[in-house]
């Protein structure tokens, strides 16, 4: 099982979510799908680099087996903005399926223009 | 100098989103006269940066004074500092244009300024992770500007736009990661020296593929432009926000393809690609402005195809074409902000989208439509306007190869949709629409019209001036220059009226033709994965 280490369970994630992405013709659906690849990044950084038996960050621990605390700090900022983008899908998806009475991508193509 | 006592760059990237909250609860009348005089202090500044890059070159500030590339610093060299300064410069002068609009409320003031402080953060970021988080700032304030108006497809519009730009931001943070884990270090220049000790290449394709995917979405590249013409040619996207993405916002995709190109130039040299790729976005560009009917969308879809133009120079493989290039940048933002500032007046006057429709700008307006005009001189690369000189840089620069015959077409095809934008000019105007008496609209569009004229006129010492490069430029002028932009011009006239009169049925298959989500998510895979493949075969 050496394979099934972290960053090819995140790359694995980041695709499953593409197929998501594409397949899924519900808005909803897609917005899960795009949070998945977003996380399955977030995942693939945190771990990025990360030494086994290594301790958190965190002041009081041994500096020497301290993990890296440069992706940790950044993922925290990824996880907001991917938090706040995602609330701002959700509602213009609210304003959306109230205009055009549908949340399948199809279907609100084909009334837009009209 | 002032810069060496206080963080000039700091500043400059966060004045305007400070000055913007802390003034957002004055009176409407009284915040737009302090953002007014702050716009010009924005200029000052930018240019003290500029000069001060110009003459001692690079400008360097790294947070709490920590060693390169382990703090995060804020970098303008030769590069972005023109940039910088062009972007401050048309920031104030759209707002300027704009003093009268009725929508200018305090939130649309704070928004816009939250946008230049976006777009100033990634030309002046020298760190990639940066980069990332403030184009998601700009993205959501840009999806909030472009339906600002709340006309009726406009949610749709901004969602997508959103939702498009946050499926390709998950790649470029994925790409980071892979970047992250092979370097060690996230800042341009530490990255850039990193790469070039590494052994195998073949482990930096995926980063790179998955990193310029973002990048190239972000720069509307062929297939990925589609997201392009709904956001700058949105019908509620007042015209400044229309004249800001395509003038400058654009630009910022193209100025990080620059930068991740240089970061993984050791390694991987994909020059060739986006040349290639940068024609066939020139090409589809024009082929689909000619065929809308939308003023606004005929100048969207040419952004797509100027932004192709422009990675075509950028990619050409010469100084010439690379400085022609980033002139052309410049110019673009000019006359692109310059005709959708000039669309906009005439689409709420006239009351109408539909070029047929609209007929005697020149008499009915005649300050707005000598000012559209000069835009329309300047970006078909007429002698004497602005677009000539980088259009005669960037094919001097490609002189001998298929690209020049591309170079061709690609004028052709601009002539060609400028033909078609132009009949608006002349004719008889309605009865029923009022000639227009605003200073500061006619004012700005005459002083960018202008500005497009001084470009071309003064075009060596313009080049000389923004990038330090000097070059003879007199061939601008020569016979064989004005024979053949006369036989385009020529050439362009008689296919409009020849063929795409005639093939309306054909072009309106063409407009039907949208796109739904999920297909611009399968484009976007594609691209993916073609980008992958090509690295897999050429590293």
């Amino acid at each position: 099982m050496e394979w099934l280490n972290s960053s090819h369970l995140s790359l694995g994630l980041f695709f499953v979510g593409l197929y998501g992405v594409i397949t899924q013709r519900n808005v909803i659906k897609t917005i899960i799908s795009i949070n998945i690849m977003d996380a399955s990044a977030i995942l693939f950084l945190i771990t990025a680099n990360l030494q086994p038996g290594s301790v958190p960050p965190i002041a009081g621990g041994d500096p020497a087996r301290m993990a890296d605390p440069v992706p940790q700090a950044l993922m925290i900022t990824a996880i907001v903005i991917g938090v706040s983008v995602t609330a701002m899908c959700l509602a213009l998806f609210i304003r959306v399926a109230h205009r055009y009475g549908s949340s399948d991508w199809e279907k609100i193509v084909h009334r837009v223009d009209d | 100098m002032l810069i060496q006592y206080i963080p000039t760059l700091y500043v400059l990237v966060l004045l305007p989103v400070v000055v913007g909250a802390i003034g957002y609860f004055l009176p409407r009348r009284m915040y737009q006269g302090v953002l007014l005089v702050f716009g010009l202090v924005m200029i000052a500044i930018s240019a003290a940066v500029f000069y001060e890059v110009r003459v001692m070159g690079e400008v360097v500030e790294q947070v709490a004074g920590w060693g390169d590339s382990i703090s995060i610093s804020l970098r303008a060299d030769e590069l972005s500092a023109p940039l910088v300064l062009m972007t401050s410069v048309l920031f104030f002068l759209f707002f300027v244009f704009n003093s009268r609009a009725p929508y200018m409320d305090n939130t649309f003031q704070y928004l816009f300024m939250t946008l230049q402080c976006a777009l100033l953060g990634m030309f002046l970021s020298g760190d990639l992770f940066n980069v990332y988080v403030i184009m998601e700032v700009g993205m959501l304030a840009v999806s909030i500007l472009i339906m600002y108006k709340k006309e009726k497809q406009s949610v749709y519009d901004g969602m997508m736009y959103l939702m498009i730009n946050f499926l390709a931001m998950a790649f470029m943070l994925l790409g980071i990661g892979y970047l992250y884990r092979i370097t060690g270090v996230l800042d341009f220049i530490g990255m850039h020296n990193k790469i070039a000790q590494i052994n195998d290449p073949r482990a930096l394709v995926l980063p790179y593929a998955l990193i310029m995917t973002a990048i190239a979405l972000k720069a509307a590249l062929f297939p990925l432009f589609s997201w392009l013409p709904r956001a700058h040619g949105a019908p509620s996207a007042p015209s400044i926000i229309s004249a800001t993405l395509s003038g400058v916002q654009v630009k910022v995709g193209v100025y990080l393809l620059i930068r991740m190109q240089w970061v993984f130039s050791p390694v991987i040299d994909a020059s060739v690609f986006f040349a290639v790729l940068g024609f066939v976005t020139a090409v589809i560009g024009f082929l689909l402005a000619v065929s809308q009917k939308d003023i606004k969308l005929i100048l969207a879809y040419h952004t797509v195809s100027q932004v192709g133009l422009i990675v075509l120079g950028l990619n050409g493989g010469t100084d010439y074409a690379f400085w022609g290039g980033m002139y052309h940048i410049i110019n673009h933002a000019m006359f692109k902000g310059l005709l959708f500032l000039t669309a906009g007046v005439i689409i709420d006057q006239y009351g109408t989208r539909n070029y047929s429709q609209i007929r005697g700008v020149f008499r009915r307006m005649p300050w707005i439509g000598i000012a559209g005009f000069a835009g329309v001189l300047g970006i078909t690369g007429t002698p004497l306007f602005n677009g000539s000189i980088s259009k005669y840089l960037i094919q001097n620069g490609l002189q001998g190869n298929l690209a020049e015959i591309g170079m061709f077409i690609v004028n052709l095809g601009t002539v060609l949709s400028f033909v078609k934008y132009s009949t608006m000019f002349f004719g008889k105007a309605p009865d029923e629409v009022k000639p227009l008496k605003d200073p500061y609209i006619n004012g700005v569009s005459m002083l960018i019209g202008l500005g497009c004229l001084a470009g071309g006129i003064f075009g060596a010492q313009a080049v000389q001036l923004l990038y330090g490069q000097s070059y003879n430029l007199s061939g601008t002028l020569g016979a064989e220059k004005l024979i053949m932009f006369a036989i385009t011009l020529a050439l362009g006239i008689a296919l409009y009226f020849g063929v795409v009169k005639r093939i309306g049925g054909f072009l309106q298959r063409i407009r039907d033709n949208k796109l739904n989500y999920n297909q611009v998510a399968l484009l976007i895979t594609v691209f993916f994965a073609f980008l992958t493949t090509y690295l897999y075969i050429t590293v």
